[in-house]
């Protein structure tokens, strides 16, 4: 089992959990648990066309998975996954 | 509706002002009942754009990783995002339309010639084509 860290603002739709512990040998498989368990969840973190949104990214424990192996990434037991956006701006 | 207590608030605006001429970012961290967001904890970040900082700002997401793992430690969520418009008006650009994602507050600062001028908060949409402007309100003194 794998933990995912649940942001704040998408606990509403994860029956109102901070965290889910969820079977998967790489971080795709963790990632399909997840939406399967909340369907409304899957909206939120990947587009009609079943990729992640541009602005998600996510981290096996301390490290980035694009610069792992992506979504082939393994994932063992005790890993933590979390669901962090990119976010910039500017005035102009 | 969002709401920003006198610590959180006053690192804010400090952080912005020194900040000044360039455009600076950070976290809002707190609770949330109901509609009621309340501000208790912000926490300055790092503006890791690598070009002219003047009106562009980015969050590296291991900086924002940790700031949630802070709010987490402490009983706390990551509400929302802040950044300053060194001498604009605080609106809620194209470039953070484009760079924006719709799980959190957006709080802008306008800096003007150095010091603080007024803030707005919003919340954009998961397309990135729109935001909604959100009540804000924080210790006027
Ligand atoms: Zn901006």
């Amino acid at each position: 089992m794998a933990k995912v860290l649940i942001p704040t603002p998408l606990r509403q739709f994860a029956d109102k959990k901070d965290s889910v512990e969820l079977d998967g040998a790489t971080v795709a498989e963790v990632m399909t648990a997840l939406t399967a368990q909340f369907p409304t969840l899957r909206k939120q973190l990947f587009t009609d066309e079943g990729k992640l949104r541009s602005f998600v990214n996510v981290y096996l424990n301390d490290e980035d998975i694009r610069y792992l192996q992506k979504d082939a990434t393994a994932v063992k037991a005790g890993d933590t996954l979390s669901i962090v956006p990119s976010i910039a701006g500017g005035a102009q | 509706m969002i709401d920003i207590n006198k610590q959180a608030w006053d690192l804010m605006v400090a952080h912005a002002e020194k900040t000044f001429p360039n455009e600076c970012c950070g976290a809002m961290l707190g609770t949330i009942d109901g509609d009621v967001k309340s501000v208790t904890k912000a926490v300055a970040i790092e503006n890791s754009y690598t070009g002219e900082q003047g009106a562009r700002y980015e969050l590296r997401p291991e900086d924002l990783l940790e700031a949630d793992r802070q709010a987490r430690a402490n009983g706390m969520d990551l509400i929302g995002i802040f950044h300053s418009h060194p001498d604009c008006d605080a609106y809620f650009s194209k470039t953070d339309l484009e760079n924006s994602c719709p799980w959190y507050s957006f709080v802008v600062l306008s800096i003007k010639s150095g010091k603080f001028d007024h803030a707005n908060s919003f919340l954009p949409n998961a397309d990135q084509t729109a935001a909604d402007k959100e009540d804000l309100t924080w210790p006027k003194s």
